[in-house]
């Protein structure tokens, strides 16, 4: 039993590592093709940097990201603070739809928002990118965001409120505080979740605003090229740097909630 | 009269958001789907039930839609049956090695998805690291055609769905109270029997919910099939895709995905069924 | 807490920072087929012109034509539609005149492709290239003197073997050639019986490819099918195994141009650049580097002698007579567009 476990343990975690290591170990093999290492190179990532169209498409998709994920968690941090304190009609058909946004596959919002996008006008840019990118953010934010207000002590708020604090005082002085690892936890899935999105940029977006992924894309439907290579190393070198990041805040929060 | 203001806002706002680009965006959609299509522009009137006609007369339009199910499901089945054992076995692992299998898993989810479809691709090529292996140890003669195969893209939607089918199984078999599997134990049930009777149906909320975010996305992943698959047009995403950006059906890409869009509602209903049967067997018992 | 708050702050920071510069620079929005223009080219015209070329490609007209549709404003620059689209897109309003004033190097073209049908007196297009369809062999893995014709690829030993186009003239063309009919055909029957031939061809496709259809062939993934001449060529330049056959019912012959769409937003940075690449040595380059053949006349004496008489890129006169010129189908393209649809649905 313990060395089945062993095996299936290991021979997951090869399935899900070695595509990626190949990848890793061809963004510094001199062989264009990657059939064979003929030795080390660093030139696919400088040849990666020389091309202006794929660093002006990193950097919006870098921009797309920070004011998605920004907007996203504001948004989604209020919304899951009024459902939590306040009872209204039409709070659980706002919540149905909520839970239905987040569960429909990407391509259900990305024609939908096409569609909306085209009757009324919207050009495709910067504007129709960012909307359609905080609409997918939103259930995801909220739903970190209300799973972290369950956990709270609800006489922590009478107490405050008791001390004389206003609605505002006691949303700034009490609950976000206590919400900072929730929203941050939110603002980086968010974050990740646009920068990994193909789906709904590809039909949300234009000529003026070309994001990374449909760069990659177009770059991969040709098949093997060396500058990918190195660009996919980037990126998991970055989604590494954000799982460590969110991992050091859990930690501190732990150290956090053993001092309290 | 403050609190009033700051919650009217705040519903508002969400609400006001949520329907502008969730409800309405949706109902265009549908709107769209009985339309007529037009050769310069997007659609126009009249209202016609072309593009329903179109799905699921012409035979070519129903096998695609059909395949992308039996696709699906198989992807939903290889991710429960090798993510039912993980997660269990990860549950039952001490705290600080859970963290560490978890985040192991969490990093490749964390990765682009486009770059791993890319990493599967070179792994399975002709002359990839799969065959090169399997040649080298003397399994096979020659070299196995798996890329633009189905059985790629399987392997592809396995590779990317997989996560999602542990996490919802893991939260779940989390707080199953073991005590109850000593207690069958105890009471001389085999192991089969007490995974059959005990574990399974504790965890059937796990299961439903897990095969959900695996199956009902997984019919969108057009660069999947794109990328691994070949000639044939395999997933309604692909199909969806096609329409809009090329074919340039807007009428007939809308009736996709309404089709899609009912999957779906079907699923999460079924779903919200079983949930609700087992709360009142719950309260029964 | 604080220095989590620190690192993110600083992130943000450095977005901020590298999203400032964006503003600067002079820029051409290129639109162009995968694998259509040398990378060396782009910054040849940005380091003599200090415009920026940002270029992003797609793999069939209908792509092309779709994404242009959704555009209103701020599209790109410069396109690259192959005839039938140049003179469709013209009669929907979606070109903008060309400037000649703008295009000096024009006097260099070779005057048999100017002025042609599809768009009578150049107003909104200038021809980048022309080249051929015709069919590539892997010579390790079958004899090159076995396939002769489209026909060939018909034969069962090659199920589930072939690449084949993604795209539907160029498909339709063989079933057309092998029935005799013209591959320019308006008539429904014959297309119908085009899609019928088509039909059967279906089971030996292994997959469809326009973005590159070498690639597949140089990874061993396939051995057989269609193949552009310039994907040949440059296959060959890899692999000699790879060879470029002009079958006997006749090559698909096209043309692609430059036009500036409508929706474009730096008009006069895209008459710089056509005008650019309408230069001897530049279009040197792209013959050498992609190996289709270029209507700039003066090119031609440049070139390396082994590629002037490289029949893959030049195909003599005989090939030339064989092969038929894709030109406008009009009304009849939507027909087509059905039957593909159901071929792409349904095999």
């Amino acid at each position: 039993m313990r060395t089945l476990r062993f095996f299936f343990f290991t021979g997951i975690f090869l399935y899900l590592y070695v595509p990626i290591g190949i990848l890793i170990v061809n963004a510094f093999n001199l062989n264009r093709y990657g059939l064979k290492w003929d030795g080390f190179t660093l030139k696919w990532f400088s040849g990666m940097l020389a091309n202006p169209g794929l660093m002006e498409a990193t950097r919006h998709s870098l921009v797309i990201a920070v004011c998605a994920a920004t907007i996203a968690t504001a948004i989604g941090c209020f919304a899951a603070i009024g459902f939590s304190r306040y009872r209204f009609a039409g709070r659980r058909i706002l919540q149905g739809t909520l839970m239905t946004l987040m569960m429909a596959p990407d391509i259900i919002l990305a024609i939908s928002l096409l569609v909306l996008f085209v009757a009324i006008g919207v050009s495709l840019g910067f504007w129709s990118l960012l909307l359609a990118h905080i609409t997918f953010c939103l259930p995801f934010t909220m739903m970190t965001v209300s799973a972290r207000l369950q956990g709270f002590d609800p006489f922590l708020l009478d107490a405050a409120r008791d001390l004389g604090a206003s609605e505002g005082q006691l949303l700034g002085r009490v609950v976000l505080p206590l919400l900072q690892p929730a929203l941050l936890s939110s603002w980086l899935l968010s974050f990740t979740l646009s920068l990994d999105d193909v789906i709904v940029s590809s039909f949300v977006t234009g000529p003026a605003y070309d994001v990374l992924p449909l760069k990659i894309f177009s770059m991969v439907k040709v098949g093997v090229k060396p500058e990918v290579n190195a660009l996919a190393t980037l990126m998991v070198v970055l989604s590494l740097v954000l799982v460590i990041i969110s991992q050091l805040f859990l930690k501190e929060r732990e150290k956090n909630g053993k001092n309290q | 009269m403050k609190i009033m203001r700051t919650k009217t806002a705040v519903i508002s706002l969400v609400s006001g958001w949520l329907l502008l680009f969730g409800v309405v965006p949706i109902l265009m959609l549908l709107a769209a789907s009985f339309l007529t299509q037009d050769a310069t522009g997007f659609f126009r009137l009249p209202f016609a039930l072309t593009s329903y006609r179109q799905l699921f007369l012409d035979p070519g339009y129903l096998e695609v839609l059909l395949r992308s199910v039996k696709l699906a499901a198989i992807t939903t089945i290889c991710c429960l049956a090798v993510g039912y054992p993980f997660a269990w076995f990860t549950v039952r692992r001490a705290r600080k090695q859970r963290l560490v299998i978890l985040i192991l898993l969490m990093i490749p989810f964390w990765t682009n998805s486009l770059v791993r479809t890319y990493a599967i691709r070179m792994v399975l090529g002709t002359n990839g690291l799969l065959n090169k292996m399997l040649l080298a140890a003397g399994v096979i003669e020659a070299p196995l055609k798996l890329l633009y195969t189905d059985t790629a893209v399987i392997l592809g939607l396995f590779y990317l769905m997989l996560p999602f089918m542990i996490l919802p199984l893991y939260a779940n078999l989390e707080k199953l109270d073991y005590r109850l599997v000593e207690a069958a134990r105890d009471l001389g049930a085999g192991l089969m029997a007490i995974f059959r009777k005990v574990i399974v149906p504790l965890s059937i909320p796990g299961i439903f919910a897990g095969c959900i975010m695996v199956f009902v996305p997984t019919m969108g992943l057009f660069y999947v099939a794109a990328l691994l698959g070949g000639a044939r047009q395999l997933l309604i995403g692909n199909l969806i895709q096609q329409q809009f950006l090329n074919a340039r059906n807007w009428p007939l890409g809308s009736a996709t995905s309404v089709i899609l869009i009912l999957l779906m509602t079907v699923m999460l209903a079924g779903y919200a069924l079983v949930m609700r049967r087992l709360a009142s067997r719950g309260q029964r018992s | 807490m604080g220095k989590i708050s620190n690192i993110i702050t600083s992130g943000l920071l450095a977005v901020a920072c590298t999203a400032l510069p964006a503003f600067a620079a002079e820029k051409v929005y290129v639109y162009n087929w995968t694998e259509y223009l040398p990378e060396s080219v782009l910054q040849q015209f940005t380091k003599e012109t200090g415009i920026e070329v940002v270029y992003s490609t797609y793999d069939s007209n209908e792509t092309m034509y779709a994404k242009l549709k959704l555009i209103q404003k701020d599209g790109y620059d410069v396109v690259f539609p192959s005839t039938y689209f140049v003179s469709r897109m013209g009669k929907e309003g979606m070109l903008q005149p060309l400037d000649r004033a703008q295009l000096p190097n024009m006097k260099d073209l070779d005057p048999n492709l100017l002025d042609k049908n599809y768009d009578k007196g150049n107003v909104y297009s200038i021809p980048y290239m022309w080249g051929s369809t015709g069919i590539g062999v892997n010579s390790e893995m079958i004899p090159v003197a076995s396939i002769t014709g489209w026909q060939d690829l018909w034969k069962p030993e090659y199920k589930g073997k072939l690449l084949l186009q993604d795209d539907v003239r160029e498909v339709f063309h063989m079933a057309l050639k092998i029935k005799g009919y013209s591959s320019n055909s308006t008539d429904p029957k014959e297309i119908e019986d085009a899609y019928l031939l088509l039909k059967e061809l279906m089971p030996n496709v292994l997959l469809f490819n326009s973005d590159s259809p070498r690639l597949p062939y140089l990874a061993g993934e396939v051995s057989l099918g269609m193949i552009w001449n310039g994907e040949a060529y440059m296959a060959e330049q890899e692999n000699p195994a790879i060879r470029y056959v002009y079958p006997k019912e006749g090559a698909n012959l096209w043309v692609d141009s430059y036009v500036i769409p409508k929706s474009a937003r730096n008009i006069k940075n895209a008459h710089a650049f056509i005008n650019f690449m309408m230069k001897a040595d530049v279009a040197k380059t792209c013959v050498e580097e992609n190996g289709y053949a270029t209507p700039v006349l003066t090119a031609l004496p440049l070139l390396d002698e082994a590629v002037r008489t490289n029949k893959t890129v030049f195909p003599d006169k005989e090939q030339i007579a064989a092969g038929e010129f894709q030109t406008d189908v009009g009304e009849a393209l939507a027909i087509y567009q059905q039957y593909w649809e159901k071929l792409r649905a349904g095999n």
